[in-house]
């Protein structure tokens, strides 16, 4: 059932061009150069410090690592980071 | 996004949040509807944040579920300030206090120009206008309007042609323009009095030129009452031939003669209007676009019937004018009169009405001797009076030389 669902849904994006962020429930990650990112769809927060944020996704977390982080605002499925930002990376368990 | 915006004017609270993993506190507080911004991790265990006001009592409940110690840091935006400014009683008195000085010196006269006339006329029309309660200092509201002044003026100083009244914000500009007096008299051309309308004369004054009726004449509109040529009337040709004005003075004389008139009038025998009383009421109010607010004028007595006249003056600060403005309400009683009359007594109503008019076209030199009723027929609730009236009345009209040819 899992499986067709995942089809169902990577045939949608590939035939109908629907943006892949909301069918497949995925985060959409805009940064600003190294100030701003602005990361939508997310499911939540597990850690932030100064220097490191990681946020809950569907599947595993993402992981931004930088300086001097700060939550510009904070919304149910979205976040808006700055700071200097070095890294992004996903990490998937 | 949307939800965080006017943040200043909704007013905020930066919160501390003291834990383990203090950060968590404030994702149960998006989970909950609460919206946070400005999120800053200080140590591992203190993180600062933003809430609005309204979602305080929230936050609170949901920290009594939690482990977390909040404290409040600072408090922004413009409830904070109003509670500051409210609770500070005398710096609000002061604010309205002075509010209500500039109002007050806005709506005040503060200089009246008068410009264009000489220094006796200006101290006149200065004079006058104290009278009527228009003075440096004094509130504009109980000032009649500028068409109301430049009546006033004009019939109190005869001596003004004609007065222009602006008004400039808190000055009063006055034009005048004086009548030009004729110091002297022309000397008037040789003319003849001649008569305006037919009748029998009763008095006669001649103070120059010769006489040519006498008293108790009839004589005929347009005849000849008093000759501006002295010399008897002899050898007249002669006379018209010499061009010389030696003999040919300016007639002057009032000549009084019975003159008649016939009028005809109607008048219902029962009749019915409306009149004042003469008792009035003003009430003040202050009114804002709809709104209008009784200040002045309580208590008073309510008319049956009334008339009401309204006068609306808006209130100024600095050189703008204000929404608000002052109304007064004049009520004026109305009575309904119904009457009834006789015969006799819509008769004589009849003729005072007719000798009224009759007057009123004459001018008030006029003096009617007596009135007889020629005919008189009544119908359909109206009487119907055909008069007749014998005037006295100055009947002399100057008539100038050139003219009579």
């Amino acid at each position: 059932m899992n499986r067709w669902h995942q089809r169902i849904d990577n045939w949608l994006t590939n035939h109908l061009k629907l943006p892949s962020d909301v069918v497949l429930e995925l985060p959409r990650v805009t940064t600003i150069g190294q100030f701003h990112a602005y990361i939508e769809n997310h499911q939540g927060l597990i850690i932030f410090n100064e220097d490191e944020i990681q946020l809950k996704m569907s599947k595993g977390k993402l992981k931004i690592t930088g300086r001097n982080f700060v939550i510009k605002t904070l919304l149910p499925e979205e976040i808006l980071i700055e700071g200097i930002i070095s890294t992004i990376s996903y990490v998937t368990q | 996004m949307n939800n965080i915006q006017a943040t200043w004017f909704r007013g905020y609270v930066q919160i501390q949040v003291v834990g383990y993993h203090p950060e968590l506190f404030f994702d149960l507080c998006v989970r909950n509807n609460i919206n946070v911004w400005h999120i800053k991790k200080i140590d591992q265990t203190h993180c600062l944040g933003n809430i609005y006001i309204h979602d305080i009592k929230n936050m609170r409940k949901l920290r009594k579920q939690t482990r977390y110690k909040i404290s409040f840091i600072e408090k922004k935006g413009i409830p904070f300030i109003c509670k500051r400014t409210t609770a500070n009683k005398p710096f609000v008195l002061g604010l309205i206090a002075s509010l209500l000085l500039i109002i007050l010196l806005s709506n005040m006269v503060w200089k009246i120009n008068i410009e264009g006339v000489r220094p006796e006329i200006e101290k006149q029309i200065r004079t006058t206008l104290d009278e009527n309660g228009i003075y440096v200092g004094k509130l504009k509201f109980s000032i009649q309007s500028v068409g109301d002044m430049q009546q006033l003026l004009l019939d109190e100083i005869p001596e003004l042609l004609w007065v222009g009244v602006k008004e400039q914000g808190t000055t009063y500009a006055l034009e005048g323009v004086e009548k030009t007096q004729v110091s002297e008299r022309e000397q008037p051309s040789p003319h003849d009095i001649i008569a305006a309308k037919s009748g029998v004369i009763t008095e006669m004054y001649v103070s120059k030129g010769r006489p040519l009726v006498d008293l108790n004449d009839y004589v005929k509109k347009g005849d000849k009452l008093v000759a501006a040529d002295l010399s008897q009337g002899k050898e007249e040709a002669e006379e018209e031939e010499d061009t010389s004005n030696k003999n040919q003075v300016a007639a002057q004389a009032d000549i009084y003669a019975d003159t008649w008139y016939e009028s005809n009038v109607t008048i219902p025998l029962e009749a019915d209007y409306q009149t004042l009383s003469g008792e009035m009421t003003s009430k003040y109010f202050i009114n804002w676009g709809k709104i209008a607010l009784p200040i002045w004028g309580f208590f008073q007595q309510e008319f049956e019937q009334s008339q009401a006249e309204i006068e609306k003056k808006s209130i100024h600060f600095f050189q703008w004018e204000l929404p608000i403005n002052i109304i007064r309400k004049d009520t004026y009683e109305q009575r309904h009169v119904q009457e009834k009359r006789t015969l006799a007594e819509a008769k004589t109503a009849g003729i005072s009405q007719a000798k009224k008019n009759l007057l009123q076209q004459l001018g008030r030199e006029a003096e009617i001797k007596s009135e007889k009723i020629l005919h008189e027929t009544s119908e359909n609730g109206k009487v119907k009076l055909r008069l007749y009236f014998t005037v006295k009345e100055n009947i002399a009209k100057i008539q100038d030389l050139s003219q009579g040819d």
